[in-house]
């Protein structure tokens, strides 16, 4: 979970912002600092790789810092950025797509393995991600940019410049076709959540 | 058996959004900031680029459309059948006189345009004057 708060933030962007603009460039550290975090998970979860999150992070901060007076104030310093960053990372992965296996290749979890059920259930839960990098990039992009605002419909829509309604309807089609990647995720989860079970009650015997 | 479907995938759905919210974060590494503002303060130090030349390049732009719609139109109207207007008949010339003309008119246009793009380019580059 991303722990920034936006709104709290906002009157330190803007002092920093006019600072910045009154050429003292040593203030847009403070912005650095405070977003520095969300920025680099935004690109974690639209790359999947640690070394390019960052580099695709700090080519954000630098658009950000030439474009700087062109942020208008009718929205939020944050929403800006954040639709900057989706902006560059969604052009960087045009350039330079990660290395995903088609949605259908995408490795299904394995049955339950009532020995190592949390690292089963580590490893569903990473085929799941891995199958949100293989989603065309409409319905990918929607996926991400939902969780990485925690759910936020509404910051999602406005990340990408779409209508929220949009954004529902990609969400919905993403999730169908994970579903259907996915059919057994659920009954691997009750069978995981089971075994856990069982294993709690003979480690207590 | 559609309200078993239903269930069955509002429960899959459950588990996606369960492994999709619960991702860790991840830390930025501990030179990121000192590298973005590395790389700030370099931008910042850096001459600004040299804008473009607009108020010089627009008569040339201007010249070289305007030469190319001539063309154009030129084009059209020898590919329009005769018919449609009446011409004039063309006053009869020999050959021999005709063609020497021509080609020593184009000679002096492509002349003329190489000297004026040679006193543009003196011009871009800030020096006056013929030599």
């Amino acid at each position: 979970m991303n722990t920034f708060h936006p709104s709290a933030a906002q009157e330190l962007d803007q002092a920093d912002v006019a600072r910045v603009l009154a050429g003292d460039v040593a203030a847009f550290e403070g912005i650095v600092r405070r977003w520095q975090a969300p920025l680099v998970n935004m690109a974690w979860r639209y790359s999947r790789d640690r070394g390019r999150a960052e580099e695709m992070a700090q080519e954000a901060f630098l658009r950000a810092w030439r474009g700087l007076a062109q942020w208008r104030r009718e929205s939020s310093f944050s929403t800006w950025l954040f639709a900057l960053a989706a902006n560059v990372y969604r052009s960087e992965l045009k350039r330079f797509p990660t290395q995903t296996l088609p949605l259908d290749a995408a490795p299904e979890p394995s049955g339950p393995a009532s020995q190592h059920s949390e690292l089963a259930e580590k490893l569903s839960g990473e085929a799941v991600r891995r199958a949100v990098l293989a989603l065309p990039m409409r319905y990918r992009e929607p996926v991400v940019l939902f969780y990485f605002h925690e759910m936020d419909v509404a910051a999602a829509a406005a990340t990408m410049g779409l209508p929220e309604g949009t954004l529902k309807a990609r969400l919905s089609r993403a999730r169908a076709l994970l579903r259907q990647r996915f059919p057994h995720l659920e009954e691997e989860h009750v069978n995981l959540k089971f075994s856990s079970q069982v294993e709690g009650k003979e480690a207590v015997r | 058996m559609n309200q078993a479907k239903i269930d069955r995938s509002a429960m899959l759905d459950a588990k996606i959004e369960a492994i999709l919210a619960g991702e860790e974060e991840l830390i930025p590494s501990s030179g990121f900031l000192a590298s973005v503002m590395e790389r700030v303060q370099e931008e910042a130090v850096a001459p600004p680029p040299i804008p473009f030349p607009w108020k010089q390049a627009i008569p040339g732009i201007l010249a070289t459309t305007g030469v190319f719609a001539w063309g154009a139109v030129k084009l059209f109207r020898q590919g329009l059948p005769a018919l449609n207007s009446p011409m004039l008949p063309l006053p009869h010339l020999p050959a021999a006189l005709v063609v020497p003309v021509e080609q020593t008119g184009w000679v002096a246009l492509a002349l003329g345009v190489t000297l004026l793009s040679w006193l543009f380019s003196r011009r871009l580059a800030g020096r006056g004057g013929l030599l």
